[in-house]
């Protein structure tokens, strides 16, 4: 198993993929806090406690591209696993070229999801 | 010859010459629909051209007036004209405008007046002017612009592209959330001792993302459902260059040379004019992107039109691109069947339907050279039915419509 109680952030404006993601997550052993947009994220008093963000790309207001580079900005450097459901080879370039950990396509596969996990966490 | 028979020689000439320039002058009027006038401000004499009489539809010998020209002005013009004689009046300009007529059959025209502002000897105030009827132009205008408002609705049930995307979009999150709940119900059952609770709470989210799924497929399915087509006899030709004038940019843009080898003197179809023409433009779309790949040779999209046999005509759309692919023509037709990265697999399948519900059929074969050709060949119109229809398009592209 992962490292007990690891914290996880989720922000993601579509129900369905947040509340199966939040209850997922959690059955994997995570704390998980679920956002339903990036600013409510930013806004909230997790973002220092958050050791890895899965974050949905198209969102309306702010993307998760943005929330990205905002993070960045203020000098965090949580690690990210981006989700998304539109095939856009050349975003998944630009966020993984700006250090995301991942970029996982909705529908999304446990299989991919747990080595995204991995990949932050370690395997156990 | 003495020095007096010279003069009259010469005035002979000249007349001769003058009416010449006359006859040729009325004639050019005639054939450009122009008439001319002039009108002396502080009398209000005004005289006209033959040709003018013509265009206001007035018996030539009729005393010219500002009210009778008044009489022929389009009710809602009427304002605007006075405004600009008084106008001119006062200012002595130029003279640009265009106004309409209400004959008296009801029939409407449209006149585009220039007029000239001059000083008679004396030095009053005439204009010298130009009446054009311009209402053939406009009246092609008018019908180039209800085309293109036509073909856009057309264009915008047709762009599958944008639309597959939405639609991916759309499906992806409620499948996305009902295949992580499977996993997550999974493991909470093999738990030791197993999550019922959760289990069932999952089951419930499931559920619902199910339902969600299910509501984005009925919205597809009433978007596609087939409507009955509309019998009117339709100009094969015409509907074609219809087509081109809305993708023309589209060509362009892609490079694409367009050539068209449309047989003349075709006896019209008898169908529905959209439905051929989303048939049509989906296939001129689905050449462009064949040959969007192209870039060691020419990308060449030729549209042909011909008789198939005495009672069938035949459409072509051939093609320089990439040719059919590994799966040859026959999966092309399938529903879901795609090659294109961002197709959804429609476009063929209800082309297809569209043009079997024509009594019709189309299919695909590969070029000798490179490229494929995309066919269809439709039953001529039955001649009992002879008015071609033209029904409300708008309406129904509305209900075709999103």
């Amino acid at each position: 198993m992962t490292p007990a109680r690891a914290f996880v952030s989720l922000v993601d404006d579509d129900i369905s993929v947040r509340e199966s993601l939040q209850a997922f997550l959690s059955e994997l052993g995570f704390a998980v806090r679920p956002f339903a947009s990036a600013e409510a994220f930013l806004h909230s008093d997790c973002v220092g406690e958050t050791e890895c963000l899965v974050l949905d790309i198209a969102m309306p207001a702010m993307s998760g591209i943005d929330l990205q580079r905002e993070l960045q900005c203020r000098g965090y450097a949580i690690p990210i696993i981006f989700i998304t459901a539109q095939q856009d080879e050349a975003v998944r370039a630009r966020v993984i070229a700006h250090g995301a950990v991942g970029c996982l396509s909705k529908p999304l596969s446990e299989a991919a999801m747990l080595e995204a996990l991995d990949a932050v966490f370690g395997k156990t | 010859m003495t020095g007096d028979t010279r003069v009259a020689t010469k005035c002979g000439h000249s007349e001769a010459a003058l009416k010449r320039s006359e006859a040729l002058l009325a004639e050019a009027q005639r054939l450009s629909c122009t008439g001319s006038f002039c009108w002396r401000v502080a009398t209000d004499r005004i005289t006209w051209s033959e040709q003018l009489y013509r265009i206001f539809e007035i018996d030539k010998r009729t005393p010219v007036t500002l009210e009778l020209i008044a009489s022929r002005v389009h009710p809602d013009d009427l304002a605007s004209l006075h405004e600009a004689t008084n106008r001119a009046r006062t200012d002595g300009r130029d003279i640009e405008l265009e106004h309409r007529l209400l004959m008296p059959d009801r029939s409407v025209k449209h006149l585009h007046v220039v007029a000239h502002a001059a000083r008679d000897g004396d030095g009053r105030l005439e204009y010298i002017g130009a009446v054009q009827d311009i209402t053939q132009r406009r009246l092609a205008e008018e019908a180039l612009c209800n085309a293109r408002l036509e073909l856009a609705h057309v264009a915008r049930v047709m762009s599958l592209g944008a639309l597959t995307a939405s639609i991916a979009h759309e499906v992806s999150q409620p499948l996305s959330g009902i295949i992580t709940n499977a996993s997550t119900c999974l493991r909470m059952l093999a738990a030791d001792p197993p999550n019922v609770d959760g289990a069932r709470e999952t089951a419930r989210r499931t559920l619902r993302d199910g339902s969600r799924s299910f509501e984005v497929i009925t919205r597809l399915r009433a978007l596609f459902t087939k409507k009955e087509p509309k019998n009117e006899l339709v100009d094969l030709n015409e509907a074609i260059r219809e087509v081109l004038a809305l993708s023309c940019s589209d060509l362009q843009r892609n490079g694409v040379a367009l050539r068209q080898e449309l047989a003349d003197d075709l006896p019209r179809v008898s169908g529905d004019r959209v439905q051929l023409q989303q048939v049509l433009l989906n296939l001129i779309l689905n050449a462009c992107d064949a040959m969007s790949a192209v870039h060691v040779r020419a990308r060449q999209l030729v549209i042909t039109t011909q008789r198939d046999g005495h009672d069938r005509l035949c459409v072509g759309v051939r093609d320089s691109g990439v040719g059919l692919g590994r799966d040859g023509p026959d999966r092309l037709f399938e529903p879901f069947y795609t090659t294109k990265a961002e197709g959804m697999g429609f476009g063929l399948f209800l082309s297809r339907s569209i043009i079997e519900d024509h009594h019709g059929r189309l299919w695909a074969a590969a070029n000798d050279g490179p490229g494929a050709t995309f066919s269809f060949s439709i039953p001529c119109g039955r001649c009992d039915v002879t008015e071609t229809v033209r029904g409300p398009l708008t309406a129904r592209l509305t209900e075709m419509a999103l």
